[in-house]
């Protein structure tokens, strides 16, 4: 390797060839993804996020929330994610066309939330949940005021909402609903 | 350390040496001054997070939140201990063997400054507002052209003395490292374009994130380990490397491979299946420069007693166990890649205890050995403290053995005991960084000149 020229293109070349290979590729294929009906006639999915789950995701972002929460629901054959009851159907990329940062994760210290909005019945049982509460200590109180931590602040309002948008629970033209 | 001095080259003259490293001294401390600053917080900032997964753990405050305290820590010391290190430390290497004295060192330690304040930046906006989505791409947007603009003046000098070296001779060290420079710079301009600044379109984003971790983890900050391995194996054996006709091959591989094993982190996420399995392929053909590695260096170390002899060196004690580790988490990571393996290890504590193998065990090892040999000659004073080099190693090694092996006992489910055996090792590792720090600086503020050209006294 006495050849100057050829150590830096080649380690240039090594490192852009996945590059291109990998993250072009997948770029050229999901990137005329749009929301679609499952079928003919049918609602366009996913739908459109509520004003409130945008800002909300904010917070959840703010919040390194991803650092122990993912959002994707693995198919059957990979891991127990459906027969666990995570979803009904694999996440799949149509899932998240409408998301301007991608929040899929890649630790599950806590429960995986790409369901969380069709799991969760009310706002309290939200709110309990984003405090975190363990052995009477509330991790996430700060985002709370009153004496025992009942009256949200508008981010942990955001933050609800934010997590009760989050379903796949809906078909769609990859993943129909059996 | 006799042994050390008489494995010395013959052809490395003493009055060749200091000119080669009289002119690095300014940039090469105030880089690896800062890089040991960087360690010492970011070991102290994973100590609270580990603190944090205690149900004993901190009370309710964002600043000390799990999320940001993590993704704080992880930035400081990628960027800040592995980061400003290898400028040094390659810097250094390549003026060695390429004979190259540097001449505009303000350069590189304007870089640095630049390197240094955008971290301070970044870690004070991760703590105070929140880390972003992406995982060592959590700065500021504002803060990625800096980082890449001071990258190009502190990180580049390996290529530039590689390029005026005075003889057409080169050594896979020198390829290593070289290679590692470009391929970090690129890698994290085409990251920030993808992710940051005009983000690909939605899991693909994940895609370009996973190639830019792999990417800088393993072409810069391994291949850059690999690099000082390679010289400090041979080095201080004063022998040629074993098999060493393979050593291009093993270079070449490693770089060629590496980036295409990124998206077996996202087997079974919504990415294309294609993409999925040609990460599967790439952990799998890593394989072969890892054993293309291992018959270089590791058969180097297996002739002839090398291994006890590279037990009573400092530098290459701290290396050898570098680069053990090195190799053993790419093999693990190959395993993992397999789908029905990683149908059990996806999302558990796995991929963390593989981390800290190759980053604590691994990288930082090999950085503490290389470091150990060329501080001195830099600085012109020896290592004041052998029993803090003692309680140095001793805590790093079982501290990143100990977190590993906490991390990998808790795949099946979290465990009270083993948390707390990862605090522990946390807390083992934070003491070993602090008699490092408390060393380094004594040896930086001591500044009387050694009579000999020791890389460390033990």
């Amino acid at each position: 390797m006495k050849n100057f020229r050829y150590l830096v293109l080649g380690a240039l070349a090594a490192t852009a060839l996945p590059f291109l290979g990998l993250v072009v590729g997948a770029q050229a294929q999901l990137g005329p993804l749009g929301r679609a009906p499952a079928e003919e006639g049918g609602p366009l999915m996913p739908p459109l996020e509520p004003g409130q789950a945008v800002q909300g995701r904010e917070v959840y972002l703010s919040l390194g929330c991803v650092s122990c929460h993912t959002q994707q629901v693995r198919p059957a054959g990979q891991g127990r994610d459906i027969a666990g009851g995570l979803g009904a159907r694999p996440s799949v990329a149509r899932d998240y066309v409408l998301q301007p940062v991608v929040l899929l994760g890649d630790r599950r210290r806590g429960p995986d939330l790409a369901n969380y909005g069709a799991r969760i019945k009310d706002d309290d049982g939200v709110h309990r949940a984003i405090l975190h509460r363990v052995e009477g200590r509330d991790q996430f109180a700060f985002l709370y005021s009153g004496a025992k931590h009942e009256v949200p602040s508008d981010r942990a309002i955001a933050l609800a909402a934010y997590l009760r948008s989050l379903r796949q629970d809906y078909p769609s033209p990859e993943a129909p609903l059996k | 350390m006799t042994q050390e001095q008489r494995s010395g080259r013959p052809d490395e003259d003493r009055a060749r040496v200091s000119r080669v490293d009289a002119p690095l001294r300014g940039p090469f401390l105030l880089l690896f001054g800062s890089a040991v600053l960087w360690l010492t917080l970011g070991s102290a900032l994973s100590l609270v997070a580990a603190f944090k997964l205690l149900p004993a753990g901190f009370g309710s405050c964002e600043w000390t939140s799990f999320g940001r305290l993590e993704a704080a820590a992880r930035n400081a010391f990628f960027y800040g201990w592995a980061g400003n290190a290898l400028f040094a430390l390659n810097l250094w290497l390549l003026s060695q063997l390429g004979r190259f004295e540097i001449r505009n060192g303000w350069m590189a330690a304007i870089g640095g400054l630049f390197w240094n304040l955008a971290l301070i930046w970044s870690t004070v906006s991760v703590i105070i507002s929140g880390p972003g989505a992406y995982a060592l791409l959590d700065f500021p947007a504002g803060a990625g052209p800096v980082l890449a603009v001071a990258f190009a003046l502190a990180g580049l000098w390996p290529v530039v003395a590689y390029a005026k070296r005075p003889t057409g001779h080169s050594f896979a060290g020198q390829w290593f490292v070289v290679a590692a420079a470009v391929s970090f710079l690129l890698a994290f301009v085409l990251a920030q374009v993808t992710v940051v600044w005009a983000p690909a379109a939605g899991v693909a984003q994940a895609v370009a994130h996973s190639w830019y971790v792999r990417t800088a983890t393993l072409l810069w900050l391994g291949g850059s380990a690999l690099g000082l391995g390679y010289y400090f194996v041979s080095k201080v054996l004063a022998r040629p490397l074993h098999a060493y006709y393979l050593a291009s091959v093993a270079f070449w591989t490693y770089f060629l491979f590496a980036g295409w094993t990124a998206p077996a982190s996202l087997i079974g996420s919504p990415v294309p299946l294609w993409v999925q399995s040609a990460g599967v392929v790439g952990s799998m053909m890593m394989l072969v420069p890892v054993l293309l590695v291992g018959l270089n260096l590791l058969g180097a170390l297996s002739q002839e007693g090398g291994w006890s002899r590279a037990w009573n060196s400092t530098a290459l004690r701290f290396i050898s166990v570098g680069v053990v580790a090195i190799l053993f988490s790419l093999v693990l990571a190959a395993w993992a890649a397999d789908r029905s393996v990683n149908a059990a290890l996806r999302f558990t504590s796995f991929a963390e205890g593989q981390g800290v193998l190759l980053l604590y065990a691994g990288v930082s090892m090999t950085i503490f050995g290389a470091a150990y040999a060329a501080l001195p000659r830099v600085s012109g004073s020896r290592w004041p403290s052998a029993a803090a080099i003692h309680t140095h190693f001793w805590a790093s090694f079982l501290g990143a053995v100990g977190s590993a092996v906490s991390a990998f006992a808790q795949i099946g489910g979290a465990s009270q005991t083993m948390a707390f055996v990862g605090l522990v090792s946390t807390g083992l590792l934070l003491a070993g960084h602090l008699a490092f720090a408390a060393n380094t600086f004594a040896t930086l503020l001591k500044g009387s000149p050694a009579p000999e050209s020791h890389p460390a006294q033990d």
